[in-house]
């Protein structure tokens, strides 16, 4: 029997998600640990000891300035050097769900793993609200190393408000070019929207995720973990649901860093 | 020197500008004290630019070709949640503030005079002058200085009554009888008292924490009643088969699966709410949530709901009274306050409704409920032990609220807004977040002795509690303060937010504040419990406050109130008169539907009538609001506010799923109806109770399951209002009797009175009756839309028809009626047992609870949701029939008929019709076909009222 991978679910004030990705990751198949960031910068734990690094969802010291700002510059100003050594080695992969996202572009780390360099960012909705509703998002064949098999097209919830991924047309350009837009935003055809809500925030190109260069940072607007159960889907009576499709990514990360 | 920086987005929407007009744009300003311009510069292009879409600007003007800039700031003292995140920010660039704050700037282009701009600016309310203010000139310095306040004594032996009362006005909230007891204490102790002292019994002894109302004896109609509060306890101790915890703490507590329990607590938040709506509705949030939280050793929040009741957004601004706010205003800042700290705190907000009457225009009423989960071993607070250490953790003390507990107990005056203005402040969700977090780790570490939320009263009311049986010594020097220069009855007084008490063995004293460390929570030990059976407050050496703990909590007088029936509602009940006037000046032609002729007479009769109902502010659909609520996090829902075929249908409770790897559910639901209440308040409050449960049983639980929750929000109990108060308590009793299951907690909110000059407005009383429950598996339940075309849809339960007073198709015609619709009690359990058993058996499809816009609406929102139409058949008088709103009873959509003949062999039902794909709604009477309406089309009239408010 293949070992448990670790996963470390990174924990700050604000953070509200840790719990339903730590169960996710163990219906997965991980060892999933919620590890405050404060234990990291007393060197209580490391991320030397974890193949998997999740950013989970919520608000982060309260989203102040911006979305998942403070502890972008957290993790920029004490941990560049230890996430550079994570993510180099090629047993690792990194998700960031919805504010775990906006970190993770805002640390620098996606689309192009400029550590400490933003390249894109995110903005407020286009509507000017917060949103809380499941909408649908499809899979594109993207460099995501992880997701090289699965043909995801699922229905998820969102919830924020500040999920419109934005950068200059270039960085945009060299996102597509690159392969790197791994999820988008599609009406009930499965086609692309820019169309409010079934794309809740205006994101440019629909986009709803990304991975970086290597293909094994993620990052995801709507949240998977919420749809850990059946019955989490707002319609699963209707469609007589009996999988949680939110588990499909999670199964998949663990799956690679098994095999990596 | 305070450094400026200043932010624009310049690329991409300034949405906050276009709020206004095209013309206006906004930055952000950050006023930054005890850095050089060259660790400003990196803060601004680190921490608040960002080079891709914003611009930025060090001690200059950002805004430059702007006629006009105007400032909004926090005013100082007020507590800017941003703060304490840029100065940790700053901390970890390596960067110290000594102060911080941040503020925005409106930039008017164009040609326009700053008193234009200003005005434009209070005219949309930009703004609340209680709490922010328009920066006249930029501030030379952020810290607060100040004096330390001192301890004054207050000679009170020697003041006759009219001083006495004086001393009372605005400030204590005592009445004379109560002044007099106090006076006699110190009397007998040969001193005067300190203002420490006297705040503190004010507050101890007001109306919101002591609830003179509820524990009075009452004399009736002549007859003498037990107290209100021993009525609901009594009956309530006779269901015990579920409790854990009733009465005892801050929330009641009933047992779950597995060793788990469930607590849950519902609070109001009116007073607050009224003057400032944001902070208001944000703090009452807080606080539900403080109160879940220190139950027992501490639970985990998992749920919430939120309920109000405003005037109707349209109506005319000099109808609302002097010192009242515009309830459009409020309901679209009472909505911001919860998405704002209910979104951060990662709790579902998962059910609630909103409601309108007019006579909420001098106040409205702010429901708050909050639900969690803890062990069943730890669900009872230990008893604090000599030598036991009182900390204090989370935010800092402020001047905030200072006289909380006291004005929420005072009647709303048009003065209420400009004296009691401490009384509001910002709620810093974050905070408590993270205060939750750390308390949850030391509670599964076994640190907690027991624990006590700061709110109303501040520390005073919960270390007053919490030492009661004991007797404790603290040391007020030793609390965080925000500033200097508060008194030390303002730090024993003051309600600043998200704070609590834990006590704990002072050998696991050095435990619990490393966990606090882990978590960024402040923490202070404040003193010990020490045995004397005494309050004793130092500041310093100084002894401010030294009162005995039995005459504190047991010392105030308890009344016996009288009250009679009034004339006006005697015999209300038995009355059948069909029709009153709600409106005297309503003419019978304006009578839409022409109910005076016995109903809408042809098919655009109907349409129009059914249009103003599902656009009533009662019935209309809830989703924006909805959306703007975070109802999924946590990843527990099982039954969601809105599902069906476009998600838009609304379903009837919430389900989650607490414990993830498990199939158990909690199930949360709850009922109110404020004109029935007015009308008769028993049968009004039977209504309410049914209509909680009949929502917890239509989406698949069964009602033994379920525990109550009490809220009666009342006018000033004067002798009119205790009567019907009386009445209501009497019905929520034999509710209890009638289902065998108990309320477990609740609250009563007595100061629904506006009074100005001659004017004298009683807001609507409200019962609102919560439910909460369990159920073994979330997969056995169902939702409200309708599954499929061809299906036969039923009603079951005993409609009482004729009873039509106060329903909302009276309303929308201007009528009220007295005679409402009573529940047949003796049959409710058999049918709430009867539609559990058919979920269970997996044979209902759909099923939807029949409330306020009867029938039609009930029919029409499944509709929705299940994208279909459906025939309908009517078998009364067709107007009745349709909008009557007799509660308990529910509209189930089965396969066929046999099925409901199977199902409801032993109840009242009927067969109202059968789905179909066509999305039309068609009524038939015998052959003759009255309407048939839109879905669609009705759907976007029953949309639009809350879109064209929220988007």
């Amino acid at each position: 029997m293949m070992t448990k991978p670790n996963v470390l679910v990174l924990f700050a004030d604000g953070t509200n998600t840790e719990q339903e990705s730590a169960y996710a990751f163990t219906l997965a198949g991980g060892k999933a640990e919620i590890v405050h960031v404060n234990q990291l910068r007393n060197k209580e734990k490391k991320f030397s000891d974890f193949q998997i690094l999740a950013l989970p969802g919520g608000f982060a010291y309260g989203d102040d300035i911006v979305s998942g700002k403070i502890l972008a510059v957290e993790l920029t100003s004490f941990f560049s050097e230890e996430i550079k050594k994570f993510i180099d080695r090629k047993d690792t992969l990194v998700i960031g769900i919805c504010n775990g996202f906006q970190v993770l572009v805002r640390t620098g780390l996606l689309p192009f793993r400029n550590i400490g360099t933003m390249d894109a960012t995110f903005t407020k909705n286009d509507s000017g609200l917060f949103e809380c509703r499941w909408i649908k998002i499809k899979q594109e064949k993207s460099t995501c190393v992880f997701l090289k098999d699965t043909h995801i097209s699922m229905d998820v919830s969102v919830n924020h408000g500040e999920g419109k991924f934005f950068a200059s047309p270039n960085i945009i350009k060299k996102v597509e070019d690159e392969n790197l837009v791994v999820f988008r935003y599609v009406d009930t055809n499965g086609n692309p929207t820019s169309v409010y809500p079934d794309n809740p925030n205006g994101s440019t190109n629909a986009i709803a995720g990304i991975c970086d260069t290597t293909g094994r940072i993620l990052g995801i607007m709507p949240h998977p973990e919420k749809f850990n159960h059946p019955t989490n889907h707002p319609n699963w009576r209707r469609l007589q649901l009996k999988k949680a499709h939110g588990l499909t990514i999670f199964e998949n990360m663990i799956n690679y860093v098994q095999k990596a | 020197m305070i450094q400026t920086v200043r932010v624009q987005t310049v690329v991409g929407k300034d949405l906050r500008g276009e709020e206004i007009s095209n013309d206006v744009k906004t930055a952000r300003v950050y006023r930054l004290e005890g850095v050089n311009e060259k660790e400003a510069i990196i803060l601004a292009e680190k921490l608040f630019s960002e080079p891709i879409n914003q611009r930025y600007t060090l001690n200059e003007p950002i805004l430059k070709n702007a006629s006009q800039v105007i400032e909004i700031a926090y005013k100082p003292g007020v507590m800017n949640p941003e703060i304490a995140s840029i100065t940790k920010a700053a901390d970890d660039l390596r960067i110290r503030l000594k102060a911080a704050d941040s503020a925005f700037e409106y930039g008017f282009f164009g040609e326009i005079s700053k008193r234009e701009a200003k005005e434009i600016i209070k005219k949309l309310r930009l703004f609340n002058p209680l709490i922010e203010q328009i920066v006249a000139t930029p501030p030379k310095t952020l810290l607060i200085k100040g004096a330390l306040g001192k301890t004054a004594t207050i000679p009170i032996r020697s003041m006759g009554g009219k001083e006495l009362l004086t001393l009372s006005k605005d400030r204590l909230f005592l009445n004379l009888e109560e002044l007099k007891e106090i006076q006699a204490y110190f009397q007998k102790e040969k001193r005067d008292p300190t203002d420490c002292e006297l705040e503190t019994l004010a507050q101890t002894w007001s109306e919101h924490c002591l609830h003179k109302t509820f524990k009075a004896t009452l004399i009736v109609d002549g007859r003498k009643k037990p107290p209100l509060f021993s009525r609901i306890k009594e009956e309530a101790l006779k269901h015990k088969k579920h409790i854990v915890s009733a009465f005892v703490d801050n929330a009641g507590v009933m047992d779950f699966y597995d060793d788990f329990a469930i607590n849950g607590k519902v609070e109001t938040h009116n007073s607050p709410s009224a003057i400032e709506p944001y902070g208001g509705a944000m703090t009452g949030v807080g606080g539900v949530y403080r109160d879940v939280v220190a139950t027992g050793e501490s639970a985990k929040p998992i749920a919430s709901t939120d309920i109000f009741c405003f005037a109707p957004v349209d109506m005319d601004t000099k109808k609302i009274p002097p010192g009242s706010l515009p309830p459009l205003y409020l309901l679209k800042n009472v909505a911001r306050g919860v998405k704002d700290y209910g979104n951060r705190m990662g709790i579902p907000t998962n059910n609630g409704s909103v409601h309108f009457h007019k006579d909420f225009r001098a106040k409205p009423t702010v429901i708050v409920g909050a639900y969690g989960i803890l062990p069943k071993r730890k669900a009872k607070k230990g008893r604090p032990k000599t030598g036991d250490v009182i900390i204090v953790i989370g935010g800092r003390t402020g001047r905030d609220g200072i006289h909380g507990a006291t004005f929420s107990s005072a009647e709303m005056t048009e003065k209420t807004i400009t004296i009691n203005a401490t009384a509001v402040q910002i709620g810093n969700a974050i905070e408590e977040k993270r205060m939750f977090d750390a308390i949850l780790e030391a509670r599964d570490k076994n640190l907690i002795r027991a624990l006590q939320d700061c709110g109303a009263g501040g520390f005073s009311s919960a270390i007053g509690e919490i030492g009661e049986d004991l007797g404790t010594a603290v040391h007020l020097e030793k609390a965080p303060l925000k500033y200097a220069g508060l008194a030390p009855w303002e730090i024993w007084l003051s309600e600043s937010q998200e704070r609590m008490i834990v006590v704990v063995p002072k050998e696991k004293l050095n435990s619990f504040l490393k966990i606090c460390k882990k978590y960024n929570v402040e923490s202070a030990v404040l003193g010990t419990f020490d045995n004397d059976k005494k309050l004793k407050v130092f500041f310093k050496d100084k002894l401010a406050c030294n009162l005995d703990m039995q005459f504190l909590h047991h010392g105030c007088p308890i009344s016996v109130l009288q009250t009679t029936e009034p004339k006006h509602l005697r015999g209300a009940s038995s009355v059948s008169t069909l029709v009153k006037q709600a409106s005297s000046s309503v003419r019978s032609s304006e009578v839409a539907g022409g109910l005076l002729r016995g109903g809408p007479e042809n098919e655009n009769e109907w349409i129009d009538v059914l249009q103003k109902i599902i656009s009533h502010g009662n019935i209309c659909s809830k989703e924006s609001i909805v959306r703007r609520y975070d109802h999924t996090v946590q990843g527990t829902n099982a039954l969601q506010p809105y599902s069906g075929e476009l998600l838009d249908g609304p379903n009837d409770a919430a389900i989650i799923r607490p414990l993830l790897h498990k199939p158990y559910g909690m199930v949360v639901s709850h009922g109110l109806n404020p004109i029935l209440n007015n009308i008769d308040p028993y049968w009004g409050s039977i209504w309410a109770a049914t209509e909680g449960i009949a929502n917890y049983v239509a989406v698949g639980g069964n009602y033994k399951d379920a525990s109550l929750i009490n809220n009666y929000i009342w006018p000033f109990p004067d002798e009119e209002s205790l009567w019907s108060l009386d009445q209501s308590v009497d019905a929520v009793v034999d509710f209890m009797k009638t289902l065998k299951i108990p309320v477990i907690s609740g609250k009563d909110s007595l100061s629904s009175t506006y009074r100005s000059g001659g004017t004298v407005i009683k807001i609507p009383p409200v019962l609102c009756m919560s439910v909460f429950g369990k159920i073994k598996d979330v997969s056995k339940t169902v939702s409200a839309d309708f599954k499929k075309a061809g299906s036969v849809i039923c009603v079951v339960g005993a409609m009482d028809f004729n009873a039509m007073g106060g329903s909302i198709y009276f309303d929308v015609q201007r009528l009220l009626g007295e005679n409402i619709p009573k529940v047949n009690l003796k049959i409710l359990p058999t049918v709430l047992e009867t539609m559990h058993h058919a979920i269970q058996n997996d044979s209902v499809l759909a099923c939807h609870d029949i409330s306020e816009g009867g029938i039609f609406t009930t029919v029409f929102e499944m509709c929705i949701g299940g994208n279909i139409g459906a025939d309908i058949q009517i078998v009364e008088r067709p107007d009745f029939f349709l909008f009557n709103e007799t509660a308990g009873c529910f509209v189930v959509e089965v396969r066929d008929e046999k099925t409901a003949r199977t199902l409801f062999i032993n109840v009242p039902y009927t067969i109202l019709g059968k789905t179909k794909k066509e999305k039309i709604i068609s009524a038939k009477q015998d052959k003759t076909t009255l309407f048939a309406a839109d879905v669609d089309k009705l759907k976007q009239v029953w949309q639009k009222p809350m879109r064209e408010i929220f988007g």
